[in-house]
């Protein structure tokens, strides 16, 4: 099922390379058009198994994935919509189709468990799904910036002078995509201590619900997630921090999401081994 | 018809005689007025700029129409036939094609890829259109030359990136700060060239300009003379580099006004807002190290210059590409250009296929007057019918036709199978009336005919 999607992002993935190196605005518009159906194909995937499971299928790690890229997808063309701005695909579709993947090639099956189901569960998932989504694009937009940057600096205006918009426009990207993805984070983290809490005192023996300390790898990641993000906002606030080192750290950040999100799930929490 | 194009450029013409033959200056609607009165071309466009004067046309006899246009051009403007013809260049047809495609792509110009010139090609058709010098054929041509000149401009980089000193420095201060507008600049130096610099940051519509000098006096000057600039005194430098967004220096020191330490001081309350500082003073007037601070972009004039030469080299580079588009649309012309070359042979077959559809109906109408009106005007309909679609194939197969020889062939061929031959003496007026007609070709045949065609 996940196979329509993946195929579409690699389509898209194709025509935004193109478009970028090319510049060739039918291209971009087919590929914007493309990246729409895929989409929406996926929006149709997300929604049949929600409602044959009844809840957002985040509930196992590949399902987790595919609702991630799909919001993912969502959250660019969101940005692409509003700024009119297409470079950036050439960015975010190569991590959709690798993501995509995952879920395409190795399907999970949805955990039904009891102690899984409810609204604050749902809502402490899917906050987090948004939240690293944000960082994704965060992450794109700021390697961006650092290949347009090193351009200017060394007075060699080439390729991404040409195809990529001001720097001022590209910090500002950055640093609201990083808000969005730390208020969401926050939200997700502040409501999923609060559903542990409830769920040890009515499913205690659920190993993973006794797991669900510190000491497991995905929460400390995410906790040193949280600080690295927190420490980005407050330097850009406060130090004055931005730019260049803003669009490092945003890098930096999103490479520990996605350990955390893919490698950690998979095999080394106990926790959230859904 | 065919096409014709009689020309003198900066190629083939100092700028004396290009001044001496310059249609704009005495008149383009006089100029197309007199050229239709002489009644060698059918269609003509003036196009003259300051780098070319040319003449494009439509007509029947290339070599008279040659002729008459380099006339025309040494008459219209008096000057000697002797002077201008040396320097005159001429094409036709499909080569008139491909000449006006790469004039509107910007590939003929002075610097490559200017965008001016596209603008230039639609006053000269729009010029045109309003006197009805133009008919279906310059139409054609002209409309597909806007083709060309959008898709170059589109599909590749030949006019991207900036190929004067100015304008790079603004391209520069865009990349950097995003909109210009909400930006101030600080001029440092009254000076001609930091004026200037200034004037263009001006007209870009940035927000406000400070001009600071030794000489408060020049500075005020200065501020003036640019309009909505204020001048600030010397010792306040630094408060005006902390509001400041783009830097330009161009005073006459000998030893650099701006250190790295300088800037870096200035730098600090601003956090991490860029500052983009643009140096023409020679020599220096900003140390080179402080464009190693993290925020801050220096550009002297000698990297100004060659981001410019950058910027023609892959110009260049983009030529290529730009040739082929317009090799793809002279195809595309050449198709329909060709196809008219069959026109007088099809009107022909038309007319003898309906005449003989007329003449059998009327033999037959002794036969016919028994039937009620109903059933008549369906057999004239039936037969209407059938020489439609005996005619359909051999139109198409006429059209399609791939150069003038197999055309030639084609209508002599069919004239003898068909005895259009007596017909001849109308295909004058086929190439007059086309199966579907166009409403701007009926004006410019009046046109035409009303200045007197010759015979």
């Amino acid at each position: 099922m996940n196979f329509v999607p993946l195929a579409l992002y690699g389509v898209a993935l194709v025509a935004y390379a193109w478009h970028f190196a090319r510049r060739e605005p039918a291209v971009g518009r087919s590929a914007t058009t493309l990246l729409v159906a895929g989409a929406l194909a996926h929006t149709f995937i997300v929604g049949m198994q929600t409602m044959e499971v009844g809840h957002v299928p985040v509930t196992n790690a590949s399902s987790a994935i595919s609702t991630f890229v799909w919001l993912l997808a969502l959250a660019y063309l969101y940005t692409e919509m509003t700024t009119d701005e297409r470079a950036m695909g050439a960015f975010i579709l190569p991590l959709l189709v690798t993501l995509q993947s995952i879920p395409a090639f190795k399907p999970g099956t949805e955990d039904r468990a009891a102690v899984l189901q409810g609204p604050l569960f749902g809502l402490h998932v899917s906050s987090l799904l948004f939240a690293y989504a944000s960082f994704a694009l965060a992450c794109v937009i700021g390697i961006t910036y650092v290949l347009l940057f090193k351009e200017i600096k060394a007075k060699h205006l080439g390729f991404f002078y040409a195809r990529l918009p001001s720097l001022q426009v590209i910090d500002q990207m950055n640093q609201r995509a990083i808000v969005v993805g730390w208020v969401f984070l926050t939200l997700g983290m502040i409501v999923g201590a609060v559903w542990a809490g409830q769920a040890r005192a009515y499913a205690g023996g659920d190993p993973r619900v006794q797991a669900m300390s510190l000491q497991d790898p995905k929460i400390f990641v995410a906790l040193v997630c949280w600080a690295l993000y927190s420490f980005e906002l407050f330097a850009a606030r406060r130090i004055g921090w931005g730019g260049r080192r803003t669009a490092y750290l945003s890098t930096f950040g999103f490479a520990i999401v996605l350990l955390n999100f893919v490698p950690i799930s998979y095999f080394l929490t106990k926790s959230h081994n859904f | 018809m065919r096409l014709i194009l009689v020309g003198i450029s900066y190629r083939t013409a100092p700028v004396e005689l290009r001044e001496q033959v310059d249609f704009v200056a005495r008149g383009v609607e006089a100029a197309l007025r007199a050229l239709a009165a002489r009644g060698a071309t059918r269609e003509a466009v003036v196009l003259s700029t300051c780098n070319r004067a040319e003449l494009y046309a439509a007509c029947d006899d290339v070599k008279r129409a040659r002729a008459d246009l380099v006339n025309f051009i040494s008459e219209f403007h008096g000057v000697a036939p002797g002077a201008v013809l040396p320097h005159v260049y001429d094409d036709v047809d499909l080569g008139v094609a491909r000449h006006l495609f790469r004039v509107a792509a910007g590939l003929d110009s002075l610097v490559v890829g200017e965008p001016q010139v596209l603008g230039q090609v639609k006053e000269a058709h729009t010029a045109a259109s309003e006197v009805h010098s133009v008919g279906p054929m310059l139409n054609r041509l002209f409309h597909s030359s806007f083709v060309v000149g959008k898709r170059v401009r589109t599909e590749t980089g030949l006019g991207s990136g900036a190929v004067s000193v100015t304008f790079a420095a603004v391209a520069l201060a865009r990349k950097i700060s995003g909109h210009l507008k909400g930006r101030s600049v600080l001029v440092i130096g009254a000076g001609e060239m930091g004026k200037l610099t200034a004037l263009h940051m001006k007209s870009q519509g940035v927000h406000h300009v400070t001009i600071v000098s030794r000489t408060m006096s020049h500075a005020a000057r200065t501020a003036e003379a640019i309009g909505g600039a204020s001048a600030a005194p010397w010792d306040d430098m630094d408060a005006a580099l902390g509001a400041s967004d783009i830097v330009i220096t161009a005073t006459g020191a000998a030893a650099p006004i701006l250190t790295k330490a300088h800037v870096e001081t200035v730098m600090r309350p601003r956090r991490n807002r860029p500052l983009f500082i643009i140096d023409i003073a020679m020599p220096r007037d900003v140390e080179a190290a402080a464009g190693e601070i993290e925020q801050v972009f220096l550009y002297n004039i000698d990297d100004l210059r060659a981001t410019v030469r950058e910027n023609l080299a892959r110009r260049a580079s983009e030529v290529a590409r730009a040739e082929d588009i317009v090799g793809e649309e002279v195809e595309k012309f050449g198709g329909w250009f060709r196809s008219r070359g069959a026109i007088p042979t099809l009107v022909a077959l038309r007319q003898r296929f309906e005449h003989i559809r007329l003449s059998e109906l009327e033999r037959l109408d002794f036969k016919l007057s028994a039937l009620p009106p109903e059933a008549r005007a369906r057999v004239d309909e039936i037969t209407h019918l059938i020489v439609e679609k005996l005619l359909l194939t051999p139109t198409e197969q006429l059209k399609s036709l791939g150069d003038a020889e197999t055309v030639g062939a084609y209508a002599e061929a069919l004239s003898r199978l068909f005895g259009l031959a007596q017909q001849q003496g109308d295909e004058e007026d086929a190439e007059r009336t086309p199966p579907r007609p166009e409403p701007v070709e009926g004006r410019v045949e009046q046109f035409a005919r009303s200045k007197g065609r010759p015979r």
